[in-house]
């Protein structure tokens, strides 16, 4: 299996100070709570979402509405109160891509990332209308 | 595995602070409700799975050439649902 190793140096993030907390990790990564947001101009909107400390492992992200005009997540209750949203602008949502080949690739928009601008603190998310999104959600090919 | 029989309106408590509800049955759903504190997440059991292997796929990846997006519009805020009705706002605090 090929593990995605990024940073390369001129990758920077978008303000260095700015670790986001996600006190649940990742499904699948509980362990890791800390990340940063890198970008390059050449590559937005896409972005990389880059585990703190570990191996420098990264999520290719995307804001969704690069992806579906009209995504919009509903979140829960619970999921509001945890990440302190006062109003739906403080939400920041980034879904994963997944490249699955030349110029094909997918977004995750099932399981959203949503943080708080203002706390910058982050979860992933299952929204309540999960079934209206794909998992594998394909984006245009390149 | 532990398995305990239960009717509906019955529930069942674990760690003394997790309360599985069985709710109703209809047909062959069983409408279940839990109450957890707010560090505890809850999930469907598969979707967690799906997206777990999923985000598991997304790390696993080579980069080759990035796909080319445009803005298709701008970016709306997320809707707040409340647990019993839908309210299409976030809640205020």
């Amino acid at each position: 299996m090929n593990t995605l190793e990024v940073m390369p140096t001129e990758r920077h993030a978008t303000n260095d100070k700015n670790v986001i907390q996600l006190p649940y990790g990742l499904l699948g990564f509980e362990r890791v709570k800390n990340y940063v947001l890198l970008t390059r101009p050449q590559e937005e909107p896409f972005m990389w979402f880059q585990m703190v400390g570990e191996a420098k492992r990264a999520f290719l992200v995307v804001p969704p509405h690069f992806v579906l005009a009209d995504y919009r997540p509903d979140l829960s209750e619970l999921d509001v109160a945890f990440l302190e949203l006062n109003d739906p602008s403080e939400a920041f949502i980034l879904n994963i891509v997944t490249l699955r080949g030349p110029g094909e690739a997918t977004v995750n928009l099932k399981g959203p990332i949503v943080i708080n601008r203002r706390t910058l603190i982050g979860k992933q998310i299952i929204p309540v209308n999960a079934a209206e999104y794909a998992i594998r959600h394909p984006l245009p090919r390149s | 595995m532990l398995i305990l029989s239960r009717k509906p309106g019955e529930s069942i408590i674990i760690d003394g602070h997790i309360t599985v509800k069985i709710m109703r049955l209809e047909g062959d759903v069983v409408k279940v409700g839990i109450e957890a504190p707010i560090h505890v997440p809850v999930h469907r059991h598969e979707v967690y799975e799906e997206i777990q292997k999923n985000n598991q796929e997304a790390l696993a990846q080579t980069v080759t050439k990035l796909p080319s997006l445009t803005a298709k519009a701008k970016p709306t805020p997320p809707r707040a649902v409340a647990a019993k009705n839908s309210s299409p706002h976030a809640h205020q605090h």
